[in-house]
């Protein structure tokens, strides 16, 4: 279960890791190039087999709602730092709401609005939300496996 | 006679002559099942000829929901390799291959059945075979001994494989044409209807982009338990997620049940949906089958 934060994480200090491991831009059509760069980069942390899945679905519901409801394209960074796979995704659009915050924790069913945010909230183990007048900027962290597990 | 434009696999009936071209083993398997279901269903002597151990057939009509046992067991039924029938270890002859049709279907009217359903997988046909260039003399042959007759035929080519002079070739032999009906298909996503057992299939990838093909009304107008095919479901979203699980919560609250079939990744989305522990909502993975 995510753990909530109030600022996006920070870049990776070292500066051999300032070259993002990954980093793609992306719209409507090029969700699934995105989904299939996120499921390789998370396949290649170490991840399982089902965590990599929600990290692919993580990605595309924030990419989504970049598209859907922020500026329609945006930009998915992922990198590993301090345990975790970060996957961080920003549009320069209008945010939805003001200041900084959490996905939402708690969507009973019938769950229709900001349901992908919820699914973020669910399968993230720390995530958190910036909103601006840069734009909206939501960074997911997911656990490494333990080196040697 | 040429095929028609196309006919739904259980609408094939006394001397169809159908040809079904197929792109996946899923659609080959689903397609043939049904035809298997509704011949052993009808009273009639059904044979299936492929590449698929006798055990594998049973197994595989089983994970559609057909017990073919009790058919075998009172010789209604035989599923057997092409080889030793319709040809002889590498070597195929027409003639000999359209006598041992005409011969089976004299056996099952001696048998007492009021008809016969032969399924051939035409796969042999793609291996170093002599004779293979008979082919459409073969067609021509079976569509002379199912004349007049009680008797059909599903002759199964893989479109993928076979080059389409030949598929050309042989067609117009066919009195039908058979593939599943498909509701929507692009590079990513293809949205087919299942047939056994009934319900819809989903391959590929799934977001909200496609949500209006998604087609989940289907599954409620098709009437009965409904299984959703979704095992080469390689990702759906969140938005279609609940599509699903709304279009089988609909059907569970109408006393139907509803089985959802999908990977282990994918169930788990519907689990977080609350879908493990609704009555007449089944979600199966490969690991449960």
């Amino acid at each position: 279960m995510m753990t909530g934060e109030q600022h996006p994480s920070p870049p990776p200090r070292d500066p051999a890791a300032r070259a993002w491991p990954l980093e793609q831009h992306f719209d409507a059509g090029s969700l699934y190039a995105l989904r299939a760069s996120a499921a390789a980069h998370a396949a290649a942390a170490g991840l399982s087999r089902q965590r990599v899945y929600d990290v692919t679905a993580v990605v595309h519901e924030l990419a989504a709602k970049a598209v859907l409801h922020g500026a329609g394209h945006g930009r998915l960074r992922m990198w590993t730092q301090d345990g975790y796979l970060h996957c961080q995704v920003s549009d320069p659009g209008p945010a939805s709401r003001n200041g900084t915050g959490t996905p939402p924790r708690t969507v009973p069913w019938p769950a229709e609005h900001d349901h992908g945010l919820w699914i973020v909230a669910q399968v993230t183990d720390k995530s958190s939300i910036d909103h601006g007048p840069a734009g909206t900027t939501v960074t997911a962290r997911f656990a490494l496996p333990a080196a040697g597990a | 006679m040429a095929a028609d434009a196309g006919a739904q696999v259980t609408e094939l009936t006394d001397e169809d002559h159908a040809c079904l071209t197929f792109g996946e083993p899923e659609e080959l398997a689903d397609l043939t099942a049904a035809f298997i279901r509704d011949g052993l269903a009808g009273g009639l002597k059904v044979m299936w000829l492929s590449d698929t151990s006798a055990a594998g057939a049973v197994a595989e009509l089983a994970r559609r929901g057909i017990d073919p046992g009790p058919a075998l067991e009172r010789g209604q039924m035989t599923a057997a390799a092409c080889d030793g029938r319709l040809l002889s270890g590498q070597a195929f002859r027409a003639r000999d291959a359209a006598g041992w049709l005409a011969g089976q279907l004299e056996a099952s009217r001696r048998e007492g059945f009021p008809g016969l359903r032969v399924a051939v997988d035409m796969s042999w046909a793609l291996r170093p075979v002599t004779g293979v260039e008979e082919l459409p003399a073969f067609e021509e042959g079976i569509a002379a001994v199912l004349a007049g007759s009680t008797a059909a035929v599903l002759c199964q080519y893989d479109r993928e494989k076979f080059d389409p002079v030949t598929l050309a070739s042989v067609a117009g032999f066919h009195t039908r044409s058979v593939a599943a009906a498909t509701y929507y298909a692009d590079p990513l996503l293809r949205i087919c209807r299942q047939y056994a057992p009934p319900g819809i299939r989903i391959a590929g990838e799934l977001d909200y982009q496609a949500e209006q093909p998604l087609a989940l009304a289907e599954t409620v107008r098709l009437g009965g338990d409904i299984t959703v095919n979704m095992t080469a479901l390689a990702f759906i979203d969140a938005r279609c997620s609940l599509m699903v699980a709304d279009a089988a919560r609909t059907i569970a609250a109408a006393s139907r049940r509803v089985r959802l079939r999908c990977p282990s990744e994918v169930a788990a989305a519907f689990a977080r949906l609350g879908l493990a522990g609704v009555p007449g909502i089944t979600v199966v993975t490969d690991d449960d089958r």
